[in-house]
């Protein structure tokens, strides 16, 4: 118990280290735009078909819980606000970050777990030159900026799948769905949910780019990396989920004096 | 022209072989799921990595979740009826028809899905799968049925404590939060939920543990050879177990929207 305790307490210590070494070269190296791009797009295009279908997918999911709800109240009106502001606050970020969490975060640490794994970092810093710069900071500032915008983009699709199943399944029209959504879904609720995207992406590229690039021992290990790097970013996110509604709550507390 | 049709071709076929190989997989497990012999101490084996030692991390998430939901929950309602009388209701509603179960089943995916997918990959790729059936058994029976099994009663029991963990949090947070005591949280919860949420999310829970195993070792069996083979084999499952568990989530949703 108390290694197992020691140990989760060094990796995450590692971690933060890790992101140290990576800010440290962000901020004396010129980072070279074009492979930045080149890992943007890699990483969008792999994973968008899957974001995308998730996205809509829990979108329609939540208008069809909130439906069965509202309808005791007789206030179907007021849907399309309530599905959609639950879904871009809360239930939204959560699972598409989880989703990406599997492909992004598992490809990134299988592909330079493989590369530690076969020497090829090692080979790199014999050429004199310095790995987190060439392989992982590439990488680690696509995933974020890439998982930011899929994230986003996430979340425009759930609001299209809550739209279709509320005329679906709640029999609302269109223009009285999307007709409550503002008086609901005000600017704050859209800047806390791409807060909490940043957030997300920001965890996801740390935790996938330290864990491939501390792996040992063989094919096994990459393999077991890849399973732990999918484990502890669900943790990881699960908790700044909760870190960020807590700074949301307190700034908007503040703001609004709520 | 022609090699524009013939590639499409090719891969509307290949399509088709995914599939098939899929359902015969399926109903290989399903049938050999039911008929003897059972492995009983496999099948109990593989219900300890699956459900024992995923448990500590489930409850972790969860109850985090669980902080956040009456945090959200108790903003929302200040802002759309200017009181949070509902908050115990609305948080335990989004608790049990989604976040338990979906959560709980997600974190199973990346852990125990990756880790099957690794597993049996490797071994198709160092052949011992091939090895399995020159020594005349069947390797669904011996890898795949265990894990099924283990998976659906894994999926099953954490889904249950998933919920009731989840709950308790909520009520926790909602009493230093909000104010409620215990008493009024569950009091308030009763007019929006009741047991039968509980029982379905527990349904819900085992169709996502029968979905995570078959993925898994369907990848695992056509993994391609080499330590790439095996990584894609990993990355392919769990994600096309997330976004079964969620489609599936949206079926179950609908199906048992008639049932309320």
């Amino acid at each position: 118990m108390l290694t197992v305790i020691s140990h989760i307490i060094d990796d995450i210590g590692g971690g933060i280290f890790f992101l140290g070494d990576v800010i440290r070269v962000v901020s004396r190296h010129k980072i070279s735009f074009s492979r930045v791009a080149d890992q943007i797009w890699k990483v969008t295009t792999q994973s968008m078909t899957t974001t995308a279908l998730a996205g809509f997918f829990v979108g329609a999911i939540s208008t069809i819980q909130f439906t069965m709800q509202v309808k005791e109240f007789g206030a179907l009106g007021y849907l399309g606000g309530l599905a959609t502001s639950g879904t871009i606050r809360e239930v939204g970020p959560l699972l598409i970050a989880f989703m990406l969490s599997g492909k992004v975060g598992a490809y990134t640490s299988a592909e330079l777990g493989t590369m530690k794994v076969t020497e090829q970092i090692d080979a790199i810093r014999c050429l004199g030159a310095n790995p987190i710069l060439e392989i992982i900071l590439p990488r680690f500032i696509g995933i974020i900026v890439s998982s930011f915008f899929l994230l986003a983009a996430g979340l425009m699709m759930s609001i299209v799948g809550g739209l279709v199943m509320g005329i679906i399944f709640a029999h609302i029209n269109p223009q009285e769905y999307l007709r409550h959504i503002p008086t609901i879904v005000t600017w704050s609720s859209l800047v806390s949910g791409l807060f909490k995207c940043l957030c997300f992406a920001l965890v996801l590229a740390t935790i996938c780019t330290y864990k491939g690039y501390t792996t040992t021992g063989g094919a096994r290990g990459v393999g077991t990396s890849v399973v732990n790097t999918a484990v502890s970013t669900m943790v990881g996110i699960v908790i700044m989920d909760w870190l960020t509604s807590l700074v949301g709550e307190s700034v908007m507390t503040v703001v609004m004096g709520l | 022209m022609t090699a524009a049709v013939s590639s499409v071709g090719l891969q509307v076929i290949s399509a088709f072989t995914m599939i098939m190989d899929f359902v015969i997989l399926v109903q290989k497990t399903l049938l050999r799921t039911i008929s003897p012999p059972y492995r009983l101490r496999d099948i109990i084996r593989q219900l300890e990595f699956v459900a024992w030692e995923s448990a500590p991390v489930v409850v972790f998430s969860v109850s985090f979740a669980a902080i956040v939901t009456i945090i959200e929950a108790s903003f929302h309602m200040k802002l759309v009826i200017k009181n949070d009388a509902l908050v115990p209701g609305f948080a335990a509603l989004l608790i049990l028809r989604e976040l338990g179960a979906v959560v709980s089943a997600l974190l199973i995916t990346s852990r125990v899905g990756a880790g099957l997918a690794a597993e049996v990959g490797s071994m198709q790729v160092t052949e011992q799968v091939d090895a399995l059936k020159i020594l005349g058994i069947d390797p669904i029976r011996y890898l795949v049925v265990p894990r099924f099994v283990a998976c659906v009663l894994g999926g099953f029991l954490l889904s249950i404590i998933a919920n009731l963990v989840c709950l308790f949090c909520a009520m926790l947070v909602s009493q230093i939060k909000l104010g409620y005591s215990p008493g009024g949280f569950i009091m308030a919860m009763r007019t929006f939920v009741g047991f039968q949420d509980l029982v379905f999310a527990s349904i819900k829970g085992a169709c996502f543990g029968a979905v995570i195993p078959i993925f898994s070792c369907f990848y695992g069996f056509r993994c391609k050879a080499g330590a790439e083979g095996v990584g894609l084999a990993t990355t392919n499952s769990v994600v096309t177990t997330s976004v079964a568990i969620i489609v599936l989530d949206f079926l179950l949703g609908y199906i048992f929207s008639f049932f309320y």
